[in-house]
């Protein structure tokens, strides 16, 4: 969501027009003694002159005044939030807002004990701030606190439900960075100002840094106008439940600390960086580079997310988890994870998956999972997701459902982004190190849309070309492909709005591809919405393309990868030789290709000894 | 004010609402069947629309969705099958249920006025919670169609906000999981049925599991009415040639009266 704004400390009524003109969300005076300490009555004539936009509050700012004194200025300068900024009790707070009528933050100063402070005023004040203090002045000295603490006051004030801004030393050169811990507010003042006075370039910056940050979903689950939660009303409960309990761990340390240690431990994180030179070399143009998340443990990105919801299931106290799965991958990842935290496990299979991935079907049962055969309609991924659902509908009370990629009702496209973003975290972070700089273009292939997505989301308020690449199976202008934004149209599948392969009727159809990972009538509602803003550029390639790519990592690199991995290098066959030798282009390698061995040998056999 | 509004249905008591699938066995007999049902007295009528992928129903209702799009069924046809009924002497106020994606594919608007033109009464999309419901709700409102809304146990604290927006009948889904026949239901409803019933300002109907004369006796004493699907579109599938075969299409017809009779007596 996007972070409420103030800008605070105007110091005349020209400061105020600027503010107003800014459109920042909060407007705020100070009435303590400072250096922009001003004229109550004086505001109130402002605000009558030049009135706020109806959106817009105006805080008053004071530090351990009195309640008649508070009351006063409230009335005389036309304030609808009361800042506490000083050493004000609960008792106090309590008095202040029962005497004006109006909302109450309290300030809390960034400390050992900064929580335990917020904890005390929960449920009697209306938000807060977080300021740093130094020996000399209350708040307001301009330096910035350290920032990796801010999760831990959002948690607590979203679990308060109120807003919590984030003060001190926010400047246009270091706000990009503050946005990334996805604080609630921010609080500005010396920020923008210049040489004292409050400066109209700097605010108009601040906005538009905090309006143009990528901000997906908002609290409906809505990615533009796609997304949401499209389910019968039995589920609606577990999913708000959910929720609340992502939401929960997305701010606990001990979560992240346990589930970064399980990716070290258990997965193999961080996997490798390679720079593929006979590749490049051999393409003739770009540089590339390959994220290899196929020396994930089981062989793939799926895991990734799966241990982190296995982790979420834990936590929520249910004991069984299900998952869909089309050509096994996720099953396979959610049987693993299952052994490993010691859950019980219900995959769900299309009987026709069933039948052409035998050897991934016998590998779930090993790990102790119980693979259940789905002949409903076509009998593959879809058919198997809908299964998954009613199951979960009917055994919601103890049963998690381990979703496998970035679609599915709201919060699962939002959740499983944020698990497989550690793939795109790691990646630059790697290439920082490397070359010190960002690729230029960034690709991975989509099916549902999960390792593009955690790929692609790290870097998407960066300057960097991304490219998704679907499969066109024998060709988009056939019948069979699984090229979803390519062909597709709007509609609900499976809880979300999306693009969808359909018939006239809004009856959904089977897709094709030669990838089993790929060949799903949707597509991750996010995914959707990046292609209608033009933020990332989607292709499709047909089958014979990646098959043609795959052998070319085959014998460049020594490297075998998934087919579904191969559609996304069948890209890069085509870009790299348009770039420059300077120009770097990364793949994400999702998977590695031997549970592929079969059907690449029945495909190019013929053509080998 | 549509059928559903009317004294006749929420005055009435001990409601039984049957559900059938347009289109199954063929858009002809599931119209005979749909006039048949209100020879056998019931109260109002659910149509289904076929459709793919269909998350809250479960195998028995599927398979007649099958059927139906086998046989040509699709939304289209549904809407036109009503507006024929209607021509035909369909009285019962009647209630369009259809999955979400085939009304976003023909475009709400034109579900709504089509709604109108045959003149449908009520429409339920099970997947289609309150939260994303605003705009067919306004365009409902406008034509005067009710939308029915699903009430779960699993609602909780939801249940006082949907039973306000009550519009038509409640759905109250008597067990979670899809529908389909079952032996026995959580002795927990009666209680959650009481408490929704004080806070909605129009009669609940039960439904999901209701298969036997005992159910229907069952859920009449605690809700305001019950709503049949699966048991009788069973019922219905087991049929499915005698239906299409006009020599043997009356008496088809005949025992699924009597089947719906037996039901209700």
């Amino acid at each position: 969501m996007k972070p409420l704004l103030k800008f605070c400390g105007m110091m005349n009524e020209k400061d105020y027009k600027k503010a107003v003109a800014s459109n920042t969300d909060l407007i705020g005076f100070i009435f303590a003694p400072s250096k922009r300490q001003v004229d109550p009555g004086e505001v109130g004539q402002w605000a009558t002159e030049t009135p706020a936009s109806p959106h817009q509050k105006l805080v008053g700012v004071f530090v351990n005044e009195t309640v008649e004194k508070i009351a006063r200025v409230v009335q005389d300068a036309k304030i609808d939030i009361v800042q506490c900024h000083g050493n004000e009790s609960v008792e106090e707070i309590r008095t202040v807002k029962s005497f004006t009528g109006v909302d109450v933050y309290k300030t809390i100063h960034h400390n050992d004990r900064a929580l335990e402070e917020m904890k005390k005023y929960s449920s009697v004040v209306d938000g807060y701030l977080i300021d740093t203090k130094t020996a000399n002045a209350w708040g307001g000295s301009g330096i910035a606190f350290d920032w990796e603490a801010i999760p831990s006051y959002t948690k607590e004030a979203a679990r308060q439900g109120v807003p919590c801004l984030i003060a001190g030393g926010v400047k246009l050169d270091n706000i990009q960075a503050l946005l990334k811990y996805n604080p609630l507010g921010i609080d500005l003042s010396s920020g923008i100002e210049t040489n004292g006075e409050k400066d109209e370039r700097k605010m108009s910056g601040m906005t538009k840094a905090v309006n143009e940050t990528y901000q997906q979903p908002d609290h409906l689950g809505r990615f533009g106008p796609f997304g949401g939660k499209y389910v019968p009303e039995t589920l609606m409960y577990a999913l708000e439940e959910l929720e609340k309990a992502y939401e929960e761990v997305k701010h606990d340390e001990n979560f992240s600390a346990e589930l970064l240690r399980e990716m070290k431990e258990y997965s193999g994180r961080p996997t490798a960086l390679t720079k593929a030179e006979r590749l490049s070399n051999h393409y003739g143009g770009a540089t590339i580079y390959l994220k290899r998340e196929d020396l994930n443990h089981t062989g793939a990105h799926k895991i990734n997310n799966a241990l982190a919801q296995g982790l979420l299931a834990i936590k929520m106290g249910k004991k069984q988890i299900i998952a869909e799965t089309g050509a096994g991958q996720h099953g396979v990842a959610s049987a693993t994870v299952a052994a490993r935290f010691g859950l019980s496990c219900k995959v769900f299979m299309g009987a026709e998956d069933m039948r052409r991935q035998e050897l991934n079907v016998f590998r779930m049962r090993l790990l102790g999972a119980e693979v259940i055969e789905v002949h409903s309609g076509g009998k593959t991924l879809k058919d198997a997701t809908n299964e998954a659902i009613r199951h979960w509908v009917a055994n919601v009370h103890d049963t998690f459902y381990l979703i496998g990629s970035v679609v599915g009702p709201h919060p699962y496209p939002m959740m499983v982004r944020d698990f497989q973003s550690v793939i795109g975290e790691e990646t630059k972070s790697q290439l920082a190190e490397r070359i010190g700089r960002l690729p230029d273009e960034v690709v991975a292939c989509v099916g549902g849309g999960s390792n593009a997505m955690g790929m692609f989301y790290p870097f998407i308020n960066d300057d960097v070309a991304l490219t998704g690449v679907e499969a066109a199976g024998k060709g988009t202008d056939t019948s069979e492909h699984a090229a979803t934004l390519t062909k597709g149209r709007k509609g609900v599948l499976h809880g979300s709005l999306s693009y969808l392969l359909q018939d006239e009727h809004g009856n959904i159809i089977e897709p094709y591809s030669i990838s089993a990972g790929l060949d799903y009538p949707g597509i991750g509602p996010e995914h959707a919405h990046l292609r209608d803003t033009g933020r990332v550029k989607y292709e499709a390639v047909t089958d014979s393309e990646a098959m043609a790519a795959l052998e070319d990592l085959c014998k460049l690199e020594g490297i075998l990868p998934a087919i579904e991995t191969a559609h996304a290098l069948a890209y890069v066959r085509k870009q790299a030789p348009k770039m420059n030798k300077d120009d770097v282009l990364l793949v994400c390698l999702s998977g590695r290709g031997d549970k592929d061995v079969h059907t690449i040998q029945e495909v190019l056999g013929g053509d080998k000894e | 004010m549509n059928r559903i509004k009317k004294s006749n249905f929420q005055d009435k008591k001990d409601r039984f609402v049957p559900y059938i699938m347009s289109g199954d066995p063929s858009y002809d007999a599931a119209i005979d069947i749909a006039l048949e049902l209100q020879n056998a007295g019931v109260d109002a009528l659910e149509w289904g629309v076929p459709f793919s992928d269909p998350l809250a129903d479960g195998p028995v209702i599927q398979a007649a969705g099958d059927r139906s799009r086998n046989a040509g069924g699709s939304l289209t046809s549904a809407l036109k099958g009503i507006k024929e009924a209607r021509t035909r002497g369909l009285e019962l106020p009647v209630v369009l249920f259809t999955y979400v994606n085939p009304v976003l594919s023909y475009g709400i608007e034109n579900v709504v006025s089509a709604m109108r033109e045959a003149d449908i009464d009520g429409i339920l999309i099970p997947d289609l919670p309150f939260e994303e419901s605003e705009e067919l709700r306004e365009l409902c409102g406008k034509e005067d169609i009710s939308v029915i809304s699903l009430i779960a146990p699993s609602s909780k604290h939801r249940m006082e906000k949907i039973s306000r927006l009550g519009d038509g009948f409640l759905y109250y889904v008597t067990s979670l999981g899809v529908t389909g026949t079952r032996q026995s239901f959580s002795d927990d409803l009666a209680a959650s049925i009481e408490t929704l019933k004080t806070t909605a300002t129009v009669p609940v109907l039960a439904g999901f599991g209701i298969s036997t004369r005992e159910h229907v006796q069952h859920f009449q004493s605690i809700a305001d009415g019950v709503i049949v699907g699966s048991a009788l579109v069973k019922f219905i599938g087991e049929r499915n040639l005698l239906l299409q075969e006009e020599e043997t299409k009356q008496k088809a017809l005949e025992e699924i009266k009597e089947f719906v009779q037996e039901l209700i007596s």
